[in-house]
């Protein structure tokens, strides 16, 4: 399944994009998307040693199941104030 | 003075306007109103502007849900918040934290948690824009 991942602030710059998509066999969990998107994206390697997941605007852990039609976020170091 | 909403929370295009106004709470001794502003310096180098960027709509929820929490947890009356997103020059405001409740001790507690936790969870950044 093809999963769409968006991407912001410090980790946007480094990947060169807002978005991100990413092939995963099988039943998928934000766990299995991060070390897909290691492979898929170095420039974000860093980050996904720490970065988390809101999956439909909730943050998620590694073990939560994510399908196609989900709305996954990669949440880096936020800033606001 | 008036009326307002328990939690209120709004993310709005460039700097922030005036102020709310107090809220017409008899019960309420302290209204603390924080108010954040773009510096001329930034990572190191002078800056003419940040630019935000907010995930929405989860970060208004994220701001609404530690609302609530941060209200529960100090006793606090109100809390109303307003975060702008886009361009916000050096020297205007871009981010206020105003609170109500019965005495200052709370209402001040309540301000330092909020901003501590917000800066740690709700999904908004900053770029800094150099002249």
């Amino acid at each position: 399944m093809r999963i769409e991942i968006r991407i912001f602030g410090a980790e946007a710059r480094a990947a060169g994009a807002d978005a991100l998509a990413v092939d995963l066999d099988g039943p998928a969990t934000c766990g299995s998307l991060r070390e897909a998107m290691r492979e898929r994206s170095p420039a974000l390697a860093p980050a996904l040693g720490w970065a988390r997941f809101a999956v439909n605007g909730r943050y998620a852990d590694d073990e939560t199941e994510i399908g196609e039609t989900d709305e996954v976020a990669l949440i880096g170091l936020v800033g606001g104030g | 003075m008036a009326t307002m909403d328990a939690i209120s929370v709004s993310i709005t295009d460039g700097p922030l306007g005036e102020p709310p106004a107090r809220p017409d709470k008899g019960a309420c001794g302290a209204w603390v109103v924080f108010e954040g502003v773009v510096r001329g310096d930034e990572g190191g180098g002078p800056i003419v502007a940040l630019r935000y960027t907010a995930y929405e709509p989860m970060a208004q929820n994220q701001l609404a849900e530690l609302g609530e929490s941060v209200r529960a947890e100090f006793g606090v009356d109100c809390l109303m918040v307003e975060h702008s997103r886009g361009l916000v020059p050096v020297g205007a405001c871009s981010f206020r934290l105003s609170i109500a409740s019965g005495h200052r001790k709370e209402a001040l507690a309540a301000m330092d948690a909020f901003i501590d936790r917000m800066k740690k969870d709700v999904p908004i950044w900053k770029e800094p824009v150099r002249g």
